[in-house]
């Protein structure tokens, strides 16, 4: 079983009463154990794509499939409990809580789950511990640098274990050694059989990281999974 | 969720203080407008509520409010007195006067003659000792809150000589009235001194006060002293109502109050809708965020109301406490005497803050609730 599969994937979006298609009947595999790369320049659909699979947009046609249920035949209420449960996230500017301390950030997950607070904020601790953060949880965002915030953002999306790790341009906002710093933690993160990582990047400095890189143009994935092997690790 | 997001709030101070201070003071100018509303109303109605004994009062038909009266004929007094039903019947004058102390300093004055031997209608504060000192010849009693309206360098008026329409007249005593619309100083005669002193008239009677008779209601007696004598008479609580509706009617108080109260509605509409539009705004990414995470719309308009209920819930703690200062350390100014904090005020206050802030909440949040959670990937 893949981690997520999509088949022919089309998205289109209403502006100023035109349809306009930005995915043109995309197919892809996921595979576990693995990072995969989608990469491709901006307004290609990578982004689309990703929101796509990690079931914060539904496709207009086609089917998409994570962890073997279909995302697609989903009710909202489902489709909210699916990502809370299954799926990480990380994003391009962190989309920390200013506010909240990197602990209580990276608990978020578990306590919009239900977990008690304080037993979720010990157990984001242990994972920002994990991460290196250890004399770090109990500081806010604005302490902290790019690439600690972002290290932040990731146990936030590893806390409650999830199947899938979504990644938007997670260097795009850091510099190359903060970058190839938060690709390692990934790299550590995908090592697991039964989780995979989607990267959605630009950013060419960490395609060495990809286990899998797939390229889409203008709404299509112009370089195939099975093109896309394990001999363009390290390529870069 | 609950404690995040009010960690989110009050980690935004500026907001969080603007929202509770702006709530605070719209509640201040509501309650306390309101309160000042209600007590000026009550003075329409003090000058028949201060006399107390009177369960109905007979008039002039004309009459539309005690501090305007018409007056009757003296024979009226004795045709109440006939009616079947009145247990008594007394003589009361209440009128506008002139009063002139010893240095010369002219005042206007309500100058109120009570029935000689009763003294019905004189308040109970220090009764026994003002009841002894107005039965002397000329002598007037002043009711403290006002006297200082006429002795305003803070002398002791008691035992000082005056002049009521160039008649003079000896100050033996004080009282206290409840405080009345027209604001005059209240001054107490014998009724028969009260009418020697006024300029001279065809009839001087103001009101007759009556009592009813045991198991005749005060309706149902005033109903047959009207078809008896042609005179109109209310209760005791018809009368002070009319003072009360002749305030809202014939003055421009219920508008340039009601402006003040609306204001208040309207800052703590404005303050609220705008911080809070302002502080979703700022924070939509992160909603976007945590929408994406998997937090429900639920959730999420948990969160929002509960910012909202919290801060509505201090700022409206410190409106009130505001007004219940103000009201506490205004009351020995006797231009404050009768204005209170009724709880009706305090629960209306608190309905009105809270449906302001959770439609104000609910508006702003709309925005997070339609948004897709997509928009995080979006630059």
């Amino acid at each position: 079983m893949q981690a997520a599969r999509a088949d022919n994937v089309v998205m289109e979006f209403e502006s100023g009463g035109d349809r306009i298609r930005v995915l043109h009947g995309v197919s892809l595999d996921i595979p576990f154990g693995a990072i995969t790369f989608l990469v491709g320049p901006s307004g290609s659909g990578k982004t689309t794509m990703l929101s796509i699979l990690s079931g914060t947009l539904s496709p207009t046609e086609g089917a998409v499939e994570v962890m073997g249920e279909r995302l697609d035949r989903m009710s909202d209420a489902a489709l909210v409990r699916f990502r809370r449960r299954r799926i990480g996230f990380i994003f391009q500017q962190y989309n920390l809580i200013g506010t909240l301390t990197a602990g209580e950030n990276a608990a978020i997950p578990l306590i919009a789950d239900g977990v008690p607070a304080a037993q979720a904020v010990q157990r984001a601790e242990a994972a920002l511990a994990r991460l290196g953060l250890a004399d770090h949880v109990r500081k806010f965002p604005r302490q902290l640098s790019g690439g600690q915030q972002q290290r932040v953002a990731i146990a936030r999306a590893l806390v409650h274990e999830p199947a899938l790790i979504v990644c938007d341009e997670p260097t795009a906002a850091l510099d190359a050694e903060a970058g190839q710093g938060v690709m390692r933690l990934l790299e550590e993160a995908a090592k697991s059989a039964d989780r995979a990582v989607l990267v959605v990047t630009h950013d060419d400095r960490i395609y060495r990281f990809a286990d899998r890189i797939l390229s889409i143009e203008d709404g299509r994935i112009v370089s195939p999974p099975a093109s896309s092997s394990e001999d363009q690790r390290h390529a870069h | 969720m609950l404690g995040i997001a009010l960690k989110m709030l009050m980690g935004d101070r500026v907001k969080y203080l603007g929202l509770a201070l702006g709530i605070g003071f719209a509640t201040l100018l509501m309650t306390q407008q309101t309160s000042i509303f209600i007590g000026l109303l009550t003075w329409g109605a003090n000058p028949v509520l201060d006399v107390r004994e009177a369960q109905v009062w007979v008039m002039d038909p004309r009459v539309r409010q005690a501090d305007q009266p018409e007056a009757i004929s003296d024979q009226a007094l004795y045709r109440v007195r006939s009616v079947d039903g009145v247990a008594w019947a007394a003589p009361y004058y209440r009128g506008p006067s002139t009063l002139r102390s010893a240095d010369g300093a002219l005042a206007a004055v309500t100058l109120i003659g009570l029935d000689n031997q009763s003294l019905i209608g004189l308040p109970p504060s220090g009764r026994a000792a003002a009841a002894e000192a107005i039965r002397g010849r000329n002598a007037i009693i002043v009711d403290r809150n006002t006297a200082r309206l006429i002795f305003s360098d803070g002398r002791d008026p008691v035992g000082q000589t005056a002049e009521i329409n160039d008649n003079r007249v000896t100050i033996a005593g004080e009282t206290r009235a409840l405080t009345a619309f027209a604001g005059l100083p209240i001054v107490y005669m014998k009724y028969t001194d009260a009418i020697s002193v006024t300029p001279p008239e065809r009839n001087k009677l103001s009101y007759v006060l009556v009592g009813a008779r045991a198991g005749v209601s005060p309706e149902e007696l005033a109903a047959r002293i009207e078809a008896a004598t042609g005179l109109r008479a209310q209760t005791r609580s018809q009368f002070a109502r009319a003072g009360v509706d002749y305030i809202i009617n014939n003055t421009g108080i219920p508008l340039s109050f009601g402006i003040a109260i609306g204001l208040g509605v309207v800052v703590a509409v404005v303050i609220t809708a705008l911080t809070l539009a302002m502080f979703i705004t700022e924070n939509l990414k992160n909603f976007g965020a945590l929408k994406a995470i998997g937090v429900t719309n639920g959730q999420i308009l948990q969160m929002v109301m509960g910012q909202a209920w919290l801060v509505g819930f201090i700022g409206y703690g410190l409106g009130i406490g505001g007004t219940a200062a103000f009201i506490y350390f205004g009351r020995s100014d006797p231009s404050l005497q009768g204005f209170s904090l009724h709880w009706q005020v305090v629960a209306g206050a608190a309905v009105l803050v809270f449906a302001i802030v959770t439609a104000s909440a609910f508006f702003s949040v709309r925005r997070v609730l339609k948004m897709d959670p997509a928009i995080v990937f979006r630059g």
